[in-house]
């Protein structure tokens, strides 16, 4: 395989079962050719699995995964991984403990028979990497970083035309996480390979994504770009596991377009709706931390038409700093109110602890929801 | 001390023992937990100790091999020092022994890896069918000293054998290619097998399935992915082959029976025969000895120097385990094919040979309603049967008990000096264990002989020749090596915080043992127990050189009986020992199950 370009991916109906438990339900997703996909969930949600299909290591027990025009899975019909033109960087990384980085690097050009010079297209790959000059070593003489780039070359030199990424910074710590973060943005990009990367981070995810898959229990429950999945969270998981600085209760007033308005903290609230709400139904307020901003001290009266114009709305709650954290960039506030807590809330200044203050919730960042208490 | 703005403070001074910061050679800061500097008495008594019981099992051994190269200095010969024995020993019959024990050494470790790292990747891999059984089938493999499968196999195939006198044909290929090499090879072959799969399992547990999965991925076909497997395995395949080498050359039980048998001289059974014949040769013995040593020594060093330099570190706590893939059809036949034919050919058929033997009068009754009882009704009858396996049962219970707790102590100080990566005493007593491991127990009950029959020995007052504390003594000597090595991975994985914790939070020495370390390591305590025990009851080379006149151990009474033409006797008695490990094993394992709390059987071992 030469192709330096990507090729779609085309998963329909798969499911895949273990035993009783049901890994995958009915995954179907599209990606473009050269796209970015993330697949997003918590341990447990399938999406490990989902990747080892599209691998071939796993076979599917119902569906359909295609790959540019190939079948690849149906039924019977079973690719095998080295069939299939693939990259893939593992969560342990999985380089051979017996081999040199050079020949762990070599080894998919040698399986290609890919001809020209393997060592110097190693070597260039290792390069790329900022890895040069490593190449005798073995892999248990590296720190966890270099072992990462010696997977990534790995997974590049022979230029698959669909690269697989599982988790592969989840065993990093925190600096080495956002710099190979970039280099794994960059390469794969300029491989012009379609890439399909799965992580349980949502900043991880939402900074890499073309595409976004949130996967929940099996299900995916969302395929949006990540700007959508944050404005737009299909259901409240998606919500929740994208991030969120309270989850309240509270009852519906009224519906106006795509907004509802609520009673809840102690006050009237404009939320985007889910859909499904009528007045007078108890519902969910889920709030984004960008949503939320301390505007002044409790003890002094609020000003009339403060947080949202709308004459009932208010959108201003009152509360009691209970926790300051210093970010960098300011500080982030944990706020007790009147039904619960909001984490998260931004100041570029410091709020003492058991200062009381007023918290306005911009409603673009708000989203009523049913109330079904039984998610996560 | 630190926590000191906990709520309930822990007063100082019920703390025995002190957090120390030390900085290695790395630069990295350490903790260790020290004993208070006011011990040194009691280090000296220990190190006293520890080099009294060195002196008292190791240094017969020295004393015996040094008589090979100074007959003189021990009043054997006429030279202070000559190479005259050595050169005898490679020379004539003994060097045809030497060169029948290397060369069938080498074709039982070959077999036996293969074999062991078939069923090591089987087990580890997929879902073999009555996994559980044939587990059960290796320990029973591994429990079976060689003597009784080489039995099992001689009583079948010989002229006057089980198969004879059952189908009334003398079956002369078959007993052509028992009584002969092959049979040797293939007796220590299936002997070891459990030792490389023991081997070879550790390395395929730790792999999980990610390595072959990135080769797939990567585009390896079936045999690429095969080798890169193979290759990974590479530490595992050379210390079973070193493993099974040093296990066949030291082995006695074949050479005594079998080979004898077959006129199939090799090492073990020249060495023993040089120094138990009258007048006995002991520079001779010594020489074979040393030899022997050379040939184990040079299996380890070719293991050191195939895995040396490369770091085979498998990072382990990040690799997805790997799920066993169920077997269908062609390959599910094949796999179970393969099992029933090696448990067969390395089990069933001695252990059908061995008890069909008991079964059938001596000298061969002719035909099959002939089978009696009559033997095992001897066998509690007839106290020259009982009273060995009496006495090997004495004898085993003392010997797993010390070499057990002995062990344990040395596994510890083992574990924390590989932790510590402190050198000294630990790398020391490593290196002791590691060549008494090394040394065949057919040289170290020579060495005893040797040594205490000395006549300056006897006038220093030492007078345990010819005593059952000398076997006692050998039988430990023999046992303390596996034994400590046994405990040595489960004491390697205890955290040095456990211990600390509980001392931290007010418990003595002995309670913070009994209450972190105990519970963790009952399972493997007492699987190593009832390990050394079966294997210390069959015990036959140590037995057949140390035993005093009168008091003859299990193994040495079965050889004597078989030698004799009591085959019904011998495998007898033999059956009712084995019968009689399984049920202290099983009452063991049901005792420890109803006994010991639920939280200590958590971290029970296979």
């Amino acid at each position: 395989m030469n192709g330096s370009s990507g090729v779609a991916v085309k998963v329909s109906g798969v499911v895949k079962r273990f035993g009783t438990h049901t890994a995958l339900d009915t995954v179907s997703l599209t990606a473009e050719a050269g796209e970015f996909l993330v697949l997003l969930g918590p341990s447990g949600s399938g999406k490990s699995t989902l990747l080892r299909v599209l691998a071939g290591i796993e076979r599917a027990d119902e569906g359909r995964v295609m790959l540019g025009d190939t079948l690849v899975a149906e039924g019977n019909l079973h690719v095998p991984p080295e069939k299939r033109g693939l990259g893939m960087v593992f969560q342990d990384y999985a380089l051979w403990p017996h081999l040199t980085v050079a020949d762990n690097v070599a080894y998919p050009l040698r399986r290609k028979r890919s001809g020209g010079d393997v060592a110097e297209k190693a070597g260039g790959a290792l390069e790329k990497v900022g890895l040069s000059g490593y190449g005798k070593r073995y892999p248990g003489e590296l720190s966890g970083g270099e072992q990462q780039r010696v997977a990534l070359a790995r997974a590049l030199v022979g230029r698959p035309s669909l690269l697989l990424f599982d988790e592969p910074l989840s065993n990093l710590d925190a600096d080495l996480r956002e710099r190979l973060r970039v280099e794994i943005s960059t390469l794969a990009r300029e491989s012009g390979a379609t890439v399909v990367y799965i992580t349980h981070d949502q900043s991880e995810a939402f900074a890499l994504a073309d595409m976004i898959g949130v996967l929940e229990r099996g299900r995916l429950v969302q395929f949006d770009r990540p700007e959508t999945v944050y404005l737009s969270p299909a259901d409240p998981f998606v919500a929740r596991f994208t991030g969120l600085a309270a989850d309240l209760p509270g009852v519906v007033v009224r519906l106006d377009g795509e907004f509802a308005v609520l009673d809840g903290c102690g006050r009237r609230v404009r939320a985007r709706s889910m859909g499904g709400l009528a007045a007078g139904d108890a519902a969910r307020l889920l709030v984004r931390p960008a949503a939320t901003r301390i505007v002044r001290g409790g003890d002094e009266p609020a000003e009339p038409g403060d947080g949202v114009v709308d004459g009932v709305v208010d959108g201003v709650v009152p509360g009691t700093i209970v926790d300051v954290a210093y970010r960098g960039r300011g500080y982030d506030h944990v706020v007790t109110i009147s039904d619960g807590v909001l984490t998260g809330v931004f100041d570029e200044r410091a709020w003492p602890r058991g200062s009381a203050v007023r918290v306005v919730l911009d409603p673009q960042g708000c989203i009523a929801t049913g109330d079904v208490t039984n998610v996560m | 001390m630190t926590a000191t703005d906990h709520s309930a403070p822990v007063p100082v001074r019920t703390v025995p023992s002190t957090v120390e910061s030390t900085v290695d050679g790395t630069g990295r800061r350490r903790f260790s937990w020290r004993r208070p500097a006011a011990t040194s008495l009691t280090r000296l008594a220990w190190s006293l100790a520890v080099l009294a019981v060195v002196l008292v099992m190791l240094a017969p051994v020295l004393g015996f091999l040094l008589v090979a190269i100074s007959p003189r200095a021990f009043g054997q010969g006429d030279a202070w020092f000559t190479l005259a024995p050595l050169a005898s020993a490679l020379s004539g019959s003994t060097l045809q022994a030497l060169l029948n024990t290397a060369i069938t050494g080498v074709c039982a470790a070959v077999i036996a890896t293969a074999i062991g790292t078939a069923l090591a990747l089987l087990f580890g891999r997929t879902q073999v069918p009555l996994a559980g059984f044939w587990r059960l089938a290796l320990w029973a493999l591994l429990l079976a000293p060689s003597y009784l499968e080489a039995l099992g196999w001689t009583r079948l195939a010989e002229r006057d054998g089980v198969l004879a006198a059952l189908s009334g044909t003398d079956i002369t290929w078959l007993r052509q290619l028992v009584m002969g090499p092959a049979g040797v090879v293939w007796v220590l072959a299936s002997r070891g097998v459990p030792f490389a799969f023991l081997a070879v399992s550790g390395v395929v547990r730790g792999l999980g399935r990610d390595y072959e999965d990135a080769a797939r991925v990567h585009g390896a076909g079936r045999w690429s992915r095969l080798r890169i497997t193979i290759g990974m395995l590479a530490p595992g395949l050379w210390s079973a082959l070193a493993i099974v080498f040093a296990e066949a050359i030291s082995d006695y039980g074949v050479g005594a029976t079998l080979a004898a048998g077959a006129n199939f001289p090799i090492a073990t059974y020249a060495l023993a025969g040089a120094v138990t014949n009258f007048p006995a040769d002991y520079p001779g013995a010594a020489a074979i000895g040393w030899l022997l040593m050379v040939l184990v020594l040079f299996a380890l060093l070719a293991q050191r120097m195939a895995t040396r330099g490369r770091s085979y570190a498998v990072l382990s706590g990040r690799s997805r385990p790997c799920r066993p893939v169920p077997l269908r059809g062609g390959r599910r036949v094949l796999a179970l094919g393969a099992l029933c034919v090696f448990f067969l050919l390395a089990l069933g058929v001695p252990a059908f040979g061995t008890v069909s033997a008991s079964l059938l009068g001596n000298f061969g009754s002719a035909d099959a309603s002939s089978f009696t009882l009559q033997a095992y009704q001897q066998v509690f009858e007839r106290s020259d049967l009982l009273g060995p396996v009496l006495l090997s049962l004495r004898l085993a219970l003392i010997t797993a008990t010390i070499a057990v707790a002995a062990g344990a102590l040395i596994a510890r100080v083992l574990a924390r000096g590989a932790r510590a990566r402190r050198g000294g005493a630990a790398s020391l007593l490593d290196l002791l264990m590691l060549g008494a491991v090394a040394l065949p127990a057919i040289v170290l009950g020579a060495g005893y002989i040797f040594t205490y029959n000395l006549p300056a020995v006897t006038a220093l007052g030492i007078q345990l020749y010819g005593t059952l504390t000398l076997l006692v003594i050998g039988l430990l000597a023999g046992a303390l090596p596996q034994a400590s090595r046994l405990l040595m991975g489960s004491f390697a994985q205890v955290q040095d915080s456990l211990p600390a914790a509980a001392r931290v939070h007010g418990a003595g020495a002995a309670r913070a043992w009994g209450t972190t370390i105990l519970p963790l390591l009952s399972g493997s305590l007492l699987w190593a127990w009832l390990l050394t025990f079966a294997d210390r009851l069959l015990e036959l080379p140590l037995a057949s050189m140390l035993y005093p006149p009168g008091q003859e151990p299990l193994a040495v009474a079965v050889t004597t009986l078989i030698a004799g033409y009591d085959f019904a006797g011998g495998t007898a008695v033999l059956v009712v020992a084995c019968l009689g490990i399984l049920a202290v094993i099983g009452a063991a394992l049901v005792l420890f199950r109803l006994l010991a709390p639920a939280g200590w059987r958590r971290w029970e071992q296979r």
